[in-house]
C-alpha cells in the first residue's frame, strides 16, 4: 500500500470520528441552547403578564389560542416540553410550556405560556449539513495538501531510492545521491551512503582475495606445468621417468582445472559478475553445438534442437556460455553410442535431454559438488554445480529429472 | 625476432627463455615493472610478453605505455589472476592476446606466432615446411603442389604442429588447443588419435613423407627431418 493511500485512510478515519462527535455535540449545544433561549422568554413572558394582569385588573384576551390558554386543564406550577399536533403541518410539533397561577379579584386563574420548539430533525439537519460542509472541506483540502507534500517533499526520497536501484556493486561510483536540505533525508542518505561504501569495501576486499587466491595457485602450477613439458622433450628421458613425469603432469593439469572451476564458483557466489547484456540464447546453444560436433559424431548421436523464437536472455555472456556449455557437455559425456540429445528452448525454459547410465538415487543430488557418476572419472564433478550456481543467480531455476523409462535424463533450466 | 619476457617468478621466467631462445628467438627478460618500463621505452621489440601481476605495478600499465608510444610490438598478456576483467580491460587496451595461467608452451608458441605473422606480414604470406605449403589466409594446403582436402579438425592440428616444429606436444596441449573448455571431454584424446590417423593417412596419399611422429603415450611430434 502506498504511502499516500495509507495516510488518506487515517485522515478519512479521523474526519469520520471528528464528524460524528461533532455532529452530536453541536446538536445538543444547540438544542440545550435554544431550549435555555425559549425558558428564557417564557419566563419573561410570565412576569410581562403577570405585571399586566395586575396593573389592569382583568384577564389578557387571548389573540393567539396556541400560545396561551386560560384556566386550562394544568393545574400546577411547571415548565415542561409537550407535543402538541399540528393541524397545519399534519404533525406532532414540540412545545415548551409553562404553567403559572394569577390572581384577578381574588380569584386564581392557571395561565399556560406555549412557545414552539423547533423540530430535532430541523436540527440535526442544519447541524449536520453544516458538519458535512466543513468536513468535507477539510479532507479534500488535507487530500490535495498531501498529494502536494508527497509530491514535493519525498521527492529527495524518491531520487534516493532511483540511485539506490541504479547502484552497481562493480561500480561504487555509480551512487550519486543529491544533497537535499531535509535533515530526515540527508541522513538517509548519509547512511546510505555509508552503507554502500562499507559493501563496496567488502565486495573489493573479497574480489582480490579471489584473484590472489587464483594468482598464488595458477602461478606454482604454471610453473610446474612449464617444467614438465620441457622435460619431455629431452629424448634421452628413459621411459620409466617419462612415465612418472606424465602423471605429474596431467596431476597438474586437473588441480589446475579444478581451481579454475572453484574459482568460477566462489566469483558467482560472491557475485563478481558485472551487470547482464542481454545474451542470444539460442545463439550460445547452436554454438556450443557445434564446438561439441566431434563428440556428437562420435558417438553416432543426432541431436534434436527445437530452438524457438530468438530468446534473450539478460547475463553475462562468459557464464550465459558457461550455463549451456556445462549442460551440453554433460549430456554429451554421460551418453551412450547412438543416444538420444533433446534440446529445446523456448523463452520460458532451456530443456535438455539425453539417454544415459541407469540411476539409482535422487537425481538432484548430481547438482551436489564433486558428485559424479562414474566415480573414477577425471573430471572433477563441479560441472552441473556451476551450472546450479549460475542459475541461483539470476534467480533461474534448474531441475534434475530421470525417467527409468529409456534412462532419460532431463535438466530444466526455467527462466 | 626479439621479444621482451615481462615475469616476475624466476622459475617461470627462466622456463620461457630457455624455451622461447630454443624456438629461436632473442629474447630479454624484465623481472619488475620498472625494468620493463625502461626497456619497452629504450628498444624496439617484435612481441612483449606481459605479466599482469607485478611486484611494482600492473602489467596492463605496459600496456598502456605500449600503445601510447604507439609502438610496433605484438603484446600477448599471460595472466595467473582469471579475471574476466582483466582480459577485457587488456584486449581494449589494445593487447593482441590473452593466455591465462598455466598454459602450455606449445599454445604461448602458436599464439606468438601468430601474433607475428598478422603484424609482419601483411597481406599474402605463407608456411613451408618440407614438401608442404600452406596459405593460411585461404586455408590452402599444397602437398607437392598439389592442394590437399583436410577437414576443419586436421587442418587446426596441422597448423598448430607446424607452429611447433620438433617438439613434443602433449595430448593435453592438443586437446586443449582444438576444444577450448571442451578438452575435459572424456573422449577428447581418442579423437585426436583418429584425426592424426587421418591426416596421415591424407599426407601419405598424396606422396608426403611422414614426419609426424607418435610419442607412445604422451603426445605427437612434426620433425624437420
Amino acid at each position: 500500500m502506498k504511502l499516500l493511500t495509507r495516510t488518506n485512510r487515517y485522515y478519512l478515519g479521523l474526519s469520520a470520528t471528528l464528524f460524528v462527535l461533532g455532529t452530536g455535540l453541536l446538536y445538543e449545544g444547540l438544542q440545550h441552547a435554544l431550549a435555555h433561549e425559549v425558558d428564557e422568554q417564557l419566563q419573561q413572558q410570565r412576569t410581562y403578564l403577570t405585571a399586566r394582569i395586575r396593573r389592569a385588573g382583568a384577564l389578557p384576551t387571548i389573540a393567539l389560542p396556541q400560545e396561551l390558554t386560560i384556566d386550562g386543564p394544568t393545574r400546577s406550577e411547571s415548565l415542561r416540553d409537550t407535543v402538541i399536533f399540528d393541524p397545519v403541518e399534519r404533525e406532532p410539533v414540540p412545545f415548551r410550556v409553562i404553567s403559572f397561577p394569577v390572581v384577578v379579584r381574588s380569584q386564581v386563574h392557571w395561565l399556560t405560556l406555549r412557545k414552539s420548539l423547533l423540530e430535532t430533525e430541523d436540527v440535526l439537519k442544519v447541524v449536520m449539513g453544516v458538519m458535512l460542509a466543513v468536513m468535507t472541506l477539510l479532507f479534500s483540502s488535507l487530500l490535495l495538501l498531501n498529494r502536494w507534500l508527497s509530491r514535493w517533499l519525498w521527492a529527495p526520497f524518491r531520487r534516493t531510492l532511483q540511485a539506490l536501484r541504479g547502484f552497481q556493486l562493480q561500480q561504487p561510483e555509480s551512487l550519486a545521491l543529491p544533497a537535499t536540505p531535509i535533515d530526515e533525508f540527508s541522513e538517509l542518505n548519509q547512511a546510505v551512503a555509508q552503507l554502500t561504501q562499507r559493501v563496496a569495501a567488502d565486495y573489493r576486499a573479497l574480489k582480490e582475495f579471489t584473484e590472489n587466491a587464483a594468482h598464488e595457485t595458477q602461478t606454482p602450477l604454471a610453473i610446474m606445468q612449464a617444467r614438465l613439458e620441457q622435460l619431455v622433450q629431452d629424448p634421452e628421458l628413459p621411459e620409466r621417468t617419462l612415465g612418472a613425469v606424465q602423471d605429474v603432469y596431467r596431476a597438474a593439469r586437473r588441480l589446475s582445472r579444478l581451481h579454475q572451476a572453484l574459482t568460477l564458483l566462489s566469483k558467482i557466489e560472491n557475485r563478481q559478475f558485472n551487470a547482464g547484456v542481454p545474451v542470444s540464447l539460442d545463439g550460445v546453444v547452436r554454438e556450443k553445438l557445434r564446438q561439441l560436433q566431434d563428440f556428437l559424431e562420435d558417438k553416432d548421436i543426432e541431436p534434436q534442437v527445437t530452438l524457438l523464437t530468438p530468446v534473450s536472455v539478460t547475463m553475462h555472456p562468459a557464464l550465459a556460455e558457461s550455463l549451456v556449455g556445462n549442460l551440453l557437455q554433460n549430456a554429451v559425456n554421460h551418453n551412450v553410442r547412438g543416444g538420444l540429445l533433446r534440446v529445446n528452448l523456448s523463452p520460458a525454459a532451456l530443456e535438455i535431454t539425453n539417454t544415459g547410465p541407469e540411476l539409482h538415487s535422487d537425481p538432484m543430488l548430481l547438482l551436489g559438488r564433486f558428485r559424479k557418476h562414474n566415480a573414477a572419472s577425471d573430471s572433477p564433478g563441479l560441472g552441473l554445480s556451476i551450472a546450479e550456481q549460475i542459475c541461483t543467480y539470476y534467480g533461474f531455476s534448474l531441475s534434475y529429472a530421470y525417467a527409468p523409462a529409456g534412462h532419460l535424463h532431463t535438466l530444466r533450466v526455467a527462466f | 625476432m626479439k621479444i621482451l619476457i615481462v615475469e616476475d617468478e624466476a622459475p617461470l621466467r627462466s622456463t620461457l627463455l630457455e624455451f622461447l631462445r630454443h624456438e629461436g628467438y632473442v629474447c630479454e627478460v624484465a623481472e619488475t615493472y620498472q625494468q620493463a618500463h625502461e626497456k619497452i621505452k629504450l628498444y624496439q621489440y617484435d612481441c612483449v610478453l606481459v605479466d599482469l601481476t607485478l611486484p611494482d605495478g600492473s602489467g596492463l600499465n605496459l600496456v598502456r605505455t605500449l600503445k601510447a608510444d604507439k609502438s610496433v610490438a605484438g603484446v600477448l598478456i599471460i595472466s595467473a589472476r582469471g579475471s574476466l576483467d582483466d582480459k577485457v580491460q587488456g584486449l581494449e587496451l589494445g593487447a593482441d592476446d590473452y593466455l591465462p595461467k598455466p598454459f602450455h608452451l606449445a599454445e604461448l608458441n602458436a599464439r606468438l606466432r601468430s601474433i607475428i605473422r598478422r603484424r609482419q606480414f601483411q597481406g599474402q604470406r605463407h608456411i613451408v615446411f618440407r614438401d608442404l605449403t600452406i596459405f593460411p589466409d585461404q586455408t590452402l594446403v599444397l602437398v607437392k603442389e598439389k592442394p590437399l582436402t583436410l577437414t576443419r579438425r586436421e587442418y587446426d592440428l596441422l597448423l598448430f604442429l607446424l607452429a611447433n616444429p620438433n617438439r613434443v606436444l602433449t595430448k593435453e596441449a592438443i586437446a586443449e588447443h582444438i576444444w577450448g573448455d571442451d578438452a575435459d571431454m572424456a573422449d577428447s584424446f581418442d579423437f585426436i588419435y583418429s584425426h592424426f590417423k587421418n591426416l596421415r593417412k591424407k599426407l601419405q596419399e598424396h606422396g608426403a613423407d611422414n614426419y609426424i611422429r607418435t610419442i607412445y603415450g604422451l603426445g605427437y611430434k612434426l620433425e624437420t627431418a
